[in-house]
């Protein structure tokens, strides 16, 4: 700090910095102490919204035009417009989801393909259903496109997001995953999972159940432990997975079971994937399972030996029932993508969802029966608008803005 | 079953089983195959090597004597009674011609399956055992009759005969121990296992004794609700809920007069048997559902014997099976190589379920003299290998000893170890420069990057030979590289030292997991045999027939499964089958779906891994003598009250054109959401939205170097999430930081200066010379940004006129204030730079505030 006063021009003395230094903090925190008593009007809940939104407060001219579009077009004001569009997609949508995309679940981390695809469907209004199933990215137009192996194309599309003027409707144009990462044939796509960057975190090494706990975390809102039902057949657990582990099977029989006996059926969706540490780039070997799939196979030798990518979903029955599964979609199929649309498909993506919105805009959880009253509503908003995104950022800015 | 097997086998290898069928289950080696073309180099070392009869008439004598005979006809085995002058009619220990007890050998002997020779039952049936634990006579007996086996069997699969259980029966309605956390054997059992007046077991079987015996069933102190719990886990294994007189406390006191507390021990043991009855009458029997399509019931033990006999055995010196259970003290050396190196428990060390041994800080120790008989038979040969069953009870444990030959930690002829994921070895050869060797460094290690040791059952053998050195394999598979240190003689190996299990000798380097089965052999294994014992397994293995001929049209008909204990706490159950024992049988179109396995009345709640089976029994895929598979998976069931006491069964959703209508899993009710403590309203922006703002407001890049530069540094010091309660100092010098390089961004240049504050500051001019209320126009477009424009204060952000007050103070001070407060102008007031500075400090002090910051 003192550094950097040090090195303004002609800036006196020492100790005369020192003091501005003092009252800057003694500034700071007497205003972070000032009293928020007040009647709120359209104006406060249109500065409101805008900073949830964008992240940036509003100018004059912003909040003089929200003001005559409140209530119902305020937020989508505050979204779609200028460099009020610049921000929402650049600052708040980037950080709702550049946690996603690392195991370290960290928000700094260099743009890559995973967050860009969020920011690309919400903006663009894809339906977000298909996050775990399109066979699409969004790259910055004009620029040669990603390579397999490099994250570099989207960090240089990051600068160029911090340049006024940037334009996310324009400028990010949606491009076939497919065609950008050719060792996945159109079906061996499904959307995020199937991103370098969730590759490179998810399909690296291991045995490819880091996909489906994260996915499970950043896209279902829960963890391991809230689908543990020790009651499902265990017939597809792997042999990895002592079921003696430290010689005490009462761990496994209690434990251990409880997860892999719904996660390994669904895990091997992903048999043909593998994040190639040398080269940088996902793998694919069609038809052929990969040989993480066959770790430690001695471990459990009578356990499940994983002979091609189908799937199962047990959870389907019994207590994960409550997740809401689609009872249009079969439960069971082959790869990433049907497993993707599988999960998407059940309410409680759906709820997830929103839920993360709801945080990311509330600034909390939702922590009554009136908050979770309107999770409900925008849940169902969401589901009925072909799975809006962009629409649940704005009625929940306006709803958490209400009475500030 | 059990008498079953005492009917004496004639000549086995030419019998044949009427009404049973010949399973042949091991393509491999037959136990010790290899003995055909290797000799036990420990033959010389038993006690008949002082034979002067008649020579062995044929090569298959010549392997009796060798294996057998030697073992058994002196006087303190079975040459008392089975030599020439015994009172035995059978003469087969007789020393005068081993030709003649050779012919009446024959006659006790079952070679094709040794565990059933009428000389090995007769040894479990403690039939003048030389030794205190007849389990241990009759796995001798049987590795002498494996190993002769072997030499004539040569290479060939075993066979094992499916054999009918001897009790077809339903199902039965059963007791099991209610989770109650022990709290009906609190008013039944444990008070007569702790009262003072009466068992007082605690005085040893409690943790807090001084004498401290496991299992814990006394544990106290009385009234403490996980005493309690301890206690009864611990006595579930000794109490028989469906017939308490056979309790394992009731055999103690009444008939092994362990410990009674009264003059008579019946007397003791009926008060023991009636408190058990009073704890099993009041626990409701479980009924099998008569919806069920149940197959008949037996137990673990009415199944056929499936294990024993496969491994590769020629060159072992030194064997533990651990059979013998508690309440030895005893594991006892089964190799039948003399002197027998029995191992002494001392310590935590428990007797594990399904054979082993469970290490928690104990030890089982040789004595000297009789670990001698290691050094003498290894460095005879040169070579030898470690084999070793064992179960890591974790993967952090470091620099602990599995199995050791050794005098002190720093002291050793080898040690097989484990540091975290890896098996060490360490081995004393005679080219090991004295520094080192003593302790048989440099140790070989498993690869840490390839983590082989595991949490979980594991196959270790560690070889050494003078031409390859040391090597691990691990599951059949060699896990080390190429041993750098060169082999050599082993003549310097101390025969002081003493053999040990799961620790040092000196107690100090304890190893926590189980061994399950531990050989020495004094022969480097081939990857071969290595591969054959591995695939052997481990532990007593049985084929659990359940009958299913009521429920489809075919005689005789079985699911087969394989079962063993698994460990203390669970069965293992794999591969089922489907057979008939009719060989006239021709099953064909038996729809077979929905196979659970039952246990004690009830369908197993966890492990069910066969429900999802469905398969068709063809005559295309059945096959007469191995029937056909119905899947290939294993499962672990829970154990509950015990192997001799857990009766199994097995139901189906459909089998032939018989239909369960199993109801669906219920959906419980979704719970009822919590509300959650009252959280803020507001927050504050976080790292990109505050470099946003800062560059929204002031109209400066954020790609402008020195400010990219900045941002770059401090990124991860701002706000990470947006919780108000989260914000810390640390936080807001970090905004600072940022706020001043924007701030000094934008004044420093002319045209972004120009285009922020307008006209409305005159730069040129020194503080001193600027016009009344300027540090108003310094903060005024901030403010238009963050609070308000003059006239429309936003009503959620701070006071403007409060700030510009604050501003007021920060660049004219306080007039007249003791002590005093000149403000920024009051410094440097002629020097025209001195503007800028207080431009940057007004600009700083307000977009570095929280003005900016909340949201």
């Amino acid at each position: 700090m003192i550094n950097k006063i040090e090195k303004l021009p002609n800036d006196g003395t020492l100790a005369s910095h020192r003091t501005v230094w003092r009252l800057f903090v003694l500034l700071a925190l007497l205003l972070s102490g000032v009293s928020l008593a007040f009647a709120q009007t359209s104006r406060e809940q249109a500065k409101a919204i805008h900073d949830r939104l964008t992240g940036v407060p509003a100018t004059e001219a912003d909040l003089i035009a929200m003001e005559s579009r409140m209530p119902a077009q305020a937020a989508m004001y505050a979204i779609t417009l200028g460099e009020n569009s610049r921000h929402f997609a650049t600052v708040t949508l980037k950080n709702f989801a550049a946690a996603w995309t690392n195991r370290d679940q960290t928000a700094f981390v260099p743009l890559n393909d995973y967050t860009t695809l969020v920011i690309g469907m919400v903006i663009n209004q894809v339906p977000f259903n298909q996050i775990l199933s399109i066979d699409r990215l969004y790259v910055q137009s004009g620029a040669p496109l990603p390579t397999t192996s490099s994250n570099a194309h989207f960090e240089a599309l990051e600068t160029r997001m911090m340049e006024p003027g940037f334009d996310p409707t324009s400028e990010l144009v949606a491009v076939p995953q497919s065609t950008v990462y050719p060792m996945l044939p159109p079906d061996a796509t499904a959307g995020a999972m199937t991103t370098r960057a969730a590759s490179e975190a998810f399909f690296i090494a291991g045995t490819n159940r880091a996909m489906f706990r994260f996915t499970l975390v950043n896209h279902m809102c829960m963890d391991l432990e809230q689908v543990h039902d020790t009651s499902i057949v265990p017939d597809r657990i792997r042999q990895d997975v002592s079921r003696s582990p430290g010689a005490d099977s009462r761990v496994f029989l209690n434990n251990c079971i409880g997860c892999h006996a719904g996660m390994d059926p669904l895990a091997q969706a992903f048999a043909y994937y593998n994040f190639n540490d040398a080269s940088g780039a996902i793998e694919y070997t069609d038809g052929t399972v990969q040989p993480k799939y066959f770790n430690n196979n001695e471990t459990f030798a009578d356990g499940f030996v994983t002979p091609d990518d189908s799937w199962s979903n047990y959870w389907r029955e019994g207590q994960n029932a409550l997740l809401g599964w689609n009872g249009s979609l079969p439960g069971e199929g082959s790869g990433a993508k049907s497993l993707g649309q599988e999960l998407a498909g059940t309410r409680a993506f759906a709820e997830c969802q929103v839920t993360k919105v709801f945080n990311a805009v509330c600034l909390r959880d939702p922590v009554d029966g009136t908050d979770r009253a309107q999770v409900q509503t925008m849940t169902n908003d969401f589901i009925g608008t072909n799975y809006d995104l962009r629409q649940v950022f704005a009625e929940s800015a306006d709803y958490c803005t209400q009475g500030l | 079953m059990i008498n079953a097997k005492l009917m004496p086998k004639i000549d086995s290898r030419a019998a044949t089983l009427i009404g049973a069928f010949v399973l042949s289950l091991v393509a491999g080696c037959s136990g010790g195959s290899g003995a055909a073309t290797q000799q036990n180099v420990a033959g010389p070392q038993s006690p008949g090597s002082g034979y002067s009869g008649p020579v062995p008439a044929t090569p298959d004598v010549q392997q009796f004597k060798i294996h057998v005979f030697d073992n058994v006809r002196t006087d303190n085995r079975c040459g008392s009674c089975h030599g020439i002058d015994g009172v035995a009619l059978n003469k087969f220990a007789r020393s005068d011609d081993v030709n003649l007890a050779y012919a009446d050998a024959n006659l006790v002997v079952d070679l094709l399956l040794p565990s059933d020779s009428l000389m090995v039952l007769q040894m479990e049936a403690n039939h003048n055992c030389w030794l205190s634990d007849a389990g241990a006579c009759a796995s001798i007996m049987e590795t002498w009759i494996t190993n002769w086996a072997g030499g004539i069997v040569g290479v060939g699969g075993r066979e094992i005969v499916l054999e009918a259980p001897a009790s077809i029966r339903s199902p039965g309605d059963s007791r099991n121990f209610p989770e109650d956390g022990g709290a009906l054997f609190n008013q039944t059992v444990y008070p007569v296992l702790t009262a003072a007046n009466q068992g007082d077991c605690g005085q040893c079987h409690s943790s807090g004794s001084a004498v401290m015996q496991s299992p814990f069933f006394a544990q106290g102190p009385i009234g403490d609700a996980d005493a309690l719990l301890t206690a009864y886990e611990a006595a579930k294994s000794k109490m028989n809920l469906e017939d308490p007189d056979e309790s394992r406390f009731v055999h103690r006191l009444r008939d092994e007069s362990h410990n009674c507390w009264t003059a008579s021990c019946a007397a003791d043991a009926q008060a023991l048997a009636d408190a058990i009855a009073a704890f099993a009458g009041q626990i409701q029997p479980v009924q099998v559902d008569p919806d069920l399509l149940a197959s008949m019931a037996l137990t673990l033990y009415e199944g056929t014997v499936a294990s024993g006999g496969n491994r590769y055995e020629a060159n072992v010196i030194a064997n533990y099976e651990f059979k013998e259970g508690e309440p030895s003290l005893i594991a006892h050396d089964t190799s039948g190589v003399d002197p027998a190196m029995d191992l002494t428990l001392s310590g935590n060390v428990e007797w594990f379920g399904g054979w082993g041994l469970n290490f928690t800080g104990g030890k089982a120790q040789a004595s000297t003299a009789a670990s001698s008989k290691l050094r003498d038979l290894i460095t005879a040969t040169g070579e030898y290998s470690i084999e070793a069953w064992v179960v890591p009870g974790n993967v952090v444990q470091e620099d602990v000893r599995i199995v050791s030959y050794s005098g002190s930690p720093d002291l050793r002829n080898f040690n097989l170890g484990q540091t975290m994921y890896n098996y060490d070895f360490f081995n004393r050869n005679d080219g090991i420069a004295a520094a080192l060797a003593a302790n048989g460094n440099p140790q070989l290690s498993t690869p840490d990057a390839a983590e082989v040791l595991q949490a979980t059952l594991q196959h270790v053998v560690a070889t050494y030979d003078p031409i390859e050195g040391r090597r691990i394999y691990v599951n059949g598979v060699l896990s080390t590289m190429q041993d750098p240190t060169p082999g050599d003689t082993l003549n310097s190996w101390n025969d002081t030292y003493a053999f040990v299990l799961g620790n040092e000798v000196s107690s100090n380097e304890p190893f926590t997991g189980v061994l399950r089965l531990v050989a020495i052999h004094n022969r480097t294994l081939t990857e071969a045999q290595i591969l054959q014992n591995f695939e052997a397994g481990v532990g007593e293995k049985f084929f659990l027939l359940f009958s299913v001929s009521h429920l489809v049209n075919v005689p005789e008909s079985y699911v087969v499964f394989e079962a063993s204990i698994f460990d203390s706490y669970a069965y293992l159950f794999r591969e089922p089958f489907f057979i008939s024992l009719d060989p006239d049988a021709q099953p064909d179109g038996i729809d077979l779906e929905g196979l659970r396995i039952g246990i004690n009345g009830q369908e197993a709640v966890v492990g069910q891994a066969y429900a999802n089976v469905d398969t068709i029994i063809e005559s295309t895929l059945y096959d007469s003598a191995t029937g056909q598979q119905i899947a290939s998976l294993g499962t672990v069931v829970p154990l509950q009250q015990g192997p001799t006491a857990d009766e199994f069964f097995l139901t189906f959703d459909r089998i032939g054109a018989s239909t369960f209508s199993r109801p669906a899993p219920v959906t419980p009710p979704a719970p009822t959401p919590v509300n959650l403590p009252e959280a803020s309203l507001i927050g504050v922006r976080t790292f990109d939205e505050i470099n946003a703002t800062m560059a929204s407001v002031t109209g400066v890049s954020p790609l402008e170097p020195a400010v990219a530069v900045t941002f770059d540094q401090v990124r991860q010091s701002l706000p990470a999430v947006p919780t108000i309660e989260a914000v810390l100092a640390s936080h807001q010098v970090a905004i600072a930081q940022l706020a001043i390089e924007y701030c000094n961004a934008v004044v420093e240049d002319i045209p972004a200066r120009n285009a922020f504050w307008g006209g409305s500051v005159n730069w040129a001019v020194a503080p001193a010379g600027q016009p009344a209320g300027w540090e108003t126009a310094l903060a005024a477009p901030l403010l238009d940004r963050l609070v308000g424009s003059v006239g429309n204060q936003i009503l959620t952000q701070p006071d403007r006129a409060l700030i510009e007050a604050e501003m007021d103070t920060l660049v004219n001070g306080i007039p007249g204030s003791d002590p005093p407060r000149p403000g920024l102008a009051g410094t440097d007031g002629n020097v025209v730079a001195r503007t800028s500075v207080i431009g940057k400090a007004v600009c700083s002090s307000i977009l570095g505030g929280a003005a900016m910051l909340v949201k």
